[in-house]
């Protein structure tokens, strides 16, 4: 079968280097970034066509492979909750190369960074669509690979390299036990496509080998989506990359992990299996994120430990097991992957303009950059979960969910640490709004990326308004993963 | 008989492994551990290969699999490698336990 159009955009780090590269020799100015630019923006249709075809099938899946069929081939099975993650994806993505332009404008070697902003993109895409463990992993390992030169891209500072070098131990060892674990599931079943994989195994009876690959999963996948107590690495890395990047970490690339996660879990086990120890670990890191979090004085690190708080929250429509947690799971991946990602390009241009990112220091500053003061309240408000923004859309969702399949405690704990994390957003923004030092002066970002923030911050305010459209698309996905289970089967094996 | 022994050695990279990552000091240690996982991954592709053979043939899947898989690896262990050239520039030194200053 031939390679749908929409699917090209996954060539798209191949593009912007090769433009990126004659725009240097041709001395150029802006072709890169350009390029950038407009394949971002590229993706975004592409996944919008992709979303477009899928409409048009009988049973929501859209098959691609390149030679063999799937039992051995590679292959993409694209349901609808693919095109969300990958949705989620390349809007985040497009908005932080937006940005990029102007924050990132005085580095060097800026070629390699919009490759592999747009290489890390891909990667998270191919996670989201692919169809078997094997393709899973090998974009999996590009998403990573990307991931970890972008944290560490300010080479000459030694805090990205020591965050870069942390985070490139504990991502690749937990990429290696997702390996372990495959093989594993491999030798189980006799094969890594999802269908035959679930056809294979779900629904029997659990014995040990089970449990392992259990436990590995949860590990490898918890430490990319920095599940405590696998999360060191997230406070150091976030903060110290350049903030597009932090954006793209916090809002996509943590929540792929989690993506990874749900996937597997609800195709090899039964929810009422691994309920208990994700409710355990949803708990234990949105707790930890929360405490954590008051107790920072750096805005960007605070941030960080706020995102470790919303995977807890994510973990909590997961540990529901219904398919109605699951929409709640991704309804906030897609929010929270706006809302951080805003909070974090809105901190960046507070950084970059008054060159602090000490929150002390930071009084008076929203009398100075009052627009991008504006967007950091709302993103916060949103991540603190005030009606009105989309974050309290999805946590009410999620809560629900954990009520409605008989986890009570946990959605009293998802309340109660939802109330406590409005302490140190509201700290900021009291600091924010405060009376500045003598002699201290910002003056407002550059016009694009105040512009960005704006968008979003629209966004956030329109999807917490009108949520319908949304909550319609994560239904529809969550619908797709666990209760389309069978036509999923059905429709690969034929 | 064969099983054991495979499925032993398969557990035992991967201790050693996990002992390297937990114990070693050295950066470039840490970076054989991860390596010795990832052995540990081949390994039990490999092998369960060999029990999903059909008609005289062990499975093409996992032996291509873990082709592909010794590839992205060395990829990965570049990088590494690379992030440890720079981590010694600022450092001077090959320590991890010394790569501590950014606080908690």
């Amino acid at each position: 079968m031939v390679i749908p159009t929409p699917l090209l955009m996954m060539l798209s780090p191949i593009v912007v280097f090769l433009l990126g590269f004659l725009g240097e020799e041709m001395k150029i100015e802006k072709l890169r970034e350009g390029a950038a630019v407009v394949m971002s923006a590229v993706s975004v249709a592409a996944v919008y066509m992709l979303y477009l075809m899928l409409k048009s099938t009988p049973d929501g899946i859209l098959l691609f492979h390149l030679q063999a069929a799937p039992p051995l081939g590679a292959c993409f099975e694209i349901d609808m909750l693919g095109i969300l993650m990958a949705f989620s994806v390349t809007l985040l993505t497009f908005f932080a190369t937006l940005y990029s332009v102007k924050y990132m404008e005085h580095d060097t070697r800026l070629t390699e960074f919009y490759t592999l902003l747009a290489a890390m993109s891909v990667g998270m895409m191919g996670v989201a669509f692919a169809g078997d463990l094997f393709t899973l992993f090998v974009f999996w390992e590009l998403m990573c690979i990307a991931s970890y030169v972008l944290v560490a891209f300010r080479k000459d500072l030694w805090g990205p390299i020591e965050a870069g070098f942390k985070y490139f131990v504990m991502s690749a060892l937990g990429a290696a036990v997702i390996f372990f674990a495959m093989a594993f599931l491999y030798g189980m079943a006799g094969t890594v496509n999802f269908a035959q994989l679930s056809d294979a195994l779900r629904g029997q009876p659990l014995n040990m080998w089970l449990y392992m690959v259990f436990g590995m999963l949860v590990v490898g996948f918890g430490i990319k989506s920095a599940i405590v107590p696998m999360h060191t690495w997230l406070p150091d890395a976030h903060p110290e990359a350049p903030s597009p990047i932090s954006a793209l970490l916090s809002g996509v690339v943590i929540a792929t992990g989690l993506y990874g996660l749900t996937r597997v879990l609800f195709l090899t086990f039964d929810p009422g299996m691994f309920k208990l120890p994700i409710a355990f670990l949803a708990v234990l890191t949105m707790t930890l994120g929360n405490v954590m979090a008051l107790r920072q004085s750096d805005i960007k690190r605070l941030l960080a430990y706020s995102s470790i708080a919303q995977i807890g929250y994510m973990l909590v429509g997961l540990a529901a097991g219904t398919a109605y947690g699951v929409m709640g799971l991704f309804l906030h991946v897609f929010n929270h992957s706006i809302m951080k990602g805003m909070a974090f390009l809105a901190s960046g241009s507070i950084a970059h303009e008054t060159g602090t990112r000490d929150i002390k220091s930071l009084r008076g500053v929203g009398k100075m950059m009052p627009l991008t003061s504006l967007c950091l309240f709302i993103a916060l408000l949103g991540l603190g979960g005030v009606p009105g923004t989309n974050g309290f859309i999805s946590k009410y969702h999620l809560f629900s969910a954990a009520f409605g399949s008989g986890l009570g405690w946990l959605g009293i704990m998802g309340v109660l640490n939802s109330a406590l994390s409005m302490a140190y957003y509201l700290r900021i923004m009291q600091v924010l709004l405060a009376s500045p030092d003598e002699g201290f002066k910002a003056k407002e970002a550059p016009v694009l990326m105040v512009a960005v923030t704006l968008v979003m911050a629209v966004l956030i305010v329109f999807l917490g308004v009108w949520p319908a459209p949304i909550i319609g698309f994560a239904t529809a996905a969550s619908e797709a993963l666990v209760n389309g289970l069978s036509t999923f089967i059905g429709a690969v094996l034929g | 008989m064969n099983d054991a022994v495979y499925l032993t050695a398969i557990f035992a990279l991967f201790s050693i492994g996990f002992y390297c990552l937990a114990v070693k000091r050295n950066m470039i240690r840490i970076l054989l551990g991860i390596e010795i996982i990832l052995n540990a991954g081949n390994l039990a592709f490999i092998y369960f290969a060999s029990l999903h053979s059909g008609g005289g043939f062990v499975d093409p899947l996992g032996q291509s699999i873990v082709i592909m898989s010794i590839i992205l690896g060395g990829c990965v262990i570049a990088v590494g490698l690379s992030l440890v050239v720079y981590a010694y520039k600022h450092f001077k030194t090959m320590d991890v336990r010394k790569l501590r200053r950014l606080k908690w």
